[in-house]
């Protein structure tokens, strides 16, 4: 446990987790050249960064019930010093998950964004996604230092909670990602459900 | 590790027509590519083993401004849910002990001359298999084209000698909870069940496939009978059918009953009609890389053909 909250401290390690999964889709599309990837690679790379946006969101969420439930232990301690680096990783994955779609759906021409954005706005599914998304910039444009001292600790600390109502989007716009609904839902974000349930819980029996 | 005993028609990888000799179109420009007579007839004793192989193209549906998908595309990114929802799972699980020889298929319901019959029978019964080369174009908003191998629909109808009464025509596909997954998940209701009214079954492009590219039809992609309807999206074009029936009500298709709001009866390829989720207008092309994507057509481009089917009808409530 030591060694793994030792590694987990380094910023070098937790730098290496974050970019690692972004450069996944390289290793089936040109290294092993799968088929089913190679018939529409630029799918598989839209499906799997929001799949990594979704893992990231579901993580970071989790680092402040893990604290309030083990409050001394290690490992939760060394995770709780990169909540804000984790939390800009989501922001970005979800910013080159936008990007692909934009690219998926209009091609590169530029010209062809505001009709691809404008048919997102009117289909629920692909709303939800652009709404979650729009909420991680408002979060990521104040993570600095300046916004909050700017801000004031309350007022940020207030405006950041929002993060949740863009998990809330986040699991409708991956749940109506396929036809059938996909179970990655559930194993991601139940955990974090469990955690934050347990998270209450405890609060409330400290007060009582 | 798995142990699997070839099917009689299994070939050897060299004796497979590579896609390049496909696009000749003369026999001595093919003999020449291959360079060496003898194999080129060995490879042919080989094919007629099965039912209807060697195929002759059909030039009436052979559009020359088509491009055929890669065989490997072909298959190895498929929706066949019995084994699996991911585009790759098939190729795997319905290659794992999965019995498809031989295959029984029944033609019944409101018919003069119901009949049982092995699905090589069936083929040479139905004068051989002919290629044509078909759009193929999925709910999804991705699109291949497709070499089929098979014959035309309306030939086993006129068979079966249709009643009267006799409106659609509904396609049962197997059962087989034991070496399909996802039938064992139940993922979806199964049988997996499509439907198509009597004169859209009756139309010169519904046909059975039997084959891809020249060669049987592998697992994955519905072997050994495979409706396709080019003019209708994916999911219509039922795959490993054991059962067609005449009937006078309309059939309750899979994907309509478990989503009517977003899949229908008709499910013609329609630019105009949005998916709830995704735009129709356009689709990906499979095998087109990074780029890749073209406007849909209307009918898939086959409104020539079937326009005439859907006279007066609201696209846009009977999607």
């Amino acid at each position: 446990m030591l060694i793994l909250e030792k590694l987990l401290r380094s910023k070098v390690v937790v730098w290496t987790l974050l970019v690692v999964p972004g450069l996944w889709p390289l290793w089936p599309i040109f290294i092993r050249e799968d088929a089913s990837v190679t018939a529409d690679p630029l799918k598989y790379v839209l499906h799997h960064l929001g799949f990594v946006a979704c893992i990231l969101l579901a993580t970071v969420l989790s680092f402040s019930p893990l604290r309030v439930l083990w409050p001394k232990w290690g490992v939760v301690q060394a995770l709780n010093r990169h909540r804000r680096l984790v939390g800009v990783a989501v922001f970005v994955y979800a910013a080159l998950h936008l990007a692909t779609h934009l690219v998926f759906e209009g091609g590169l021409e530029l010209a062809a964004v505001p009709t691809t954005l404008k048919t997102a706005v009117g289909k629920p599914f692909q709303l939800t996604g652009l709404f979650a998304f729009t909420i991680l910039l408002v979060l990521a444009a104040t993570s600095s230092n300046a916004a909050i001292k700017l801000l004031g600790g309350k007022v940020w600390k207030n405006i950041h909670r929002i993060v949740y109502l863009a998990a809330g989007l986040a699991v409708y716009h991956q749940a109506a990602a396929r036809k059938l609904f996909p179970m990655q839902v559930v194993w991601i974000f139940a955990p974090l459900v469990i955690l934050e349930i347990a998270r209450v819980w405890k609060q409330r029996r400290a007060k009582a | 590790m798995l142990i699997r005993s070839p099917k009689a028609w299994e070939l050897p990888e060299s004796a497979i027509t590579p896609e390049n000799l496909y696009h000749l179109t003369k026999r001595r420009d093919f003999l020449r590519a291959l360079g060496v007579t003898g194999f080129a007839l060995a490879a042919r004793d080989v094919l007629a083993a099965t039912a209807g192989f060697p195929t002759k193209v059909n030039p009436a549906y052979r559009d020359p401004a088509l491009k055929p998908t890669a065989y490997e595309h072909i298959t190895s990114y498929n929706n066949f849910y019995e084994f699996g929802t991911d585009k790759a799972e098939p190729k795997v699980n319905a290659n794992k002990g999965w019995q498809t020889d031989p295959w029984t298929v029944e033609i019944a319901g409101l018919v003069r001359n119901p009949f049982k019959i092995e699905a090589n029978d069936l083929v040479m019964k139905m004068g051989g298999a002919e290629q044509r080369v078909y759009r193929l174009r999925c709910v999804e908003a991705w699109s291949m084209v497709v070499p089929w191998d098979g014959f035309e629909l309306s030939k086993l109808i006129a068979l079966a000698d249709p009643k009267a009464e006799a409106k659609y025509v509904k396609f049962t596909t197997f059962v087989d909870r034991k070496n399909a997954p996802g039938q064992r998940a139940g993922n979806l209701d199964y049988p997996y069940v499509e439907g198509l009214r009597l004169d859209e079954a009756m139309n010169e492009l519904s046909f059975i496939a039997t084959g891809i590219y020249g060669k049987p039809i592998p697992n994955q992609n519905g072997v050994p009978l495979r409706l396709v309807v080019p003019w209708k999206y994916g999911f219509k074009s039922i795959k490993s059918i054991v059962k067609i029936e005449l009937t006078d009500k309309q059939p309750k298709n899979t994907w309509q009953v478990l989503q009517s709001a977003e899949y229908g009866f008709f499910a013609n390829v329609n630019p105009a009609v949005d998916h709830p989720r995704w735009t129709q207008a356009s689709e990906r092309v499979i095998g087109g890389g990074l780029g890749g994507r073209q406007k849909t057509l209307m009918f898939n481009g086959y409104e020539k053909q079937v326009a005439a089917l859907y006279a007066g009808m609201d696209l846009r409530k009977n999607y």
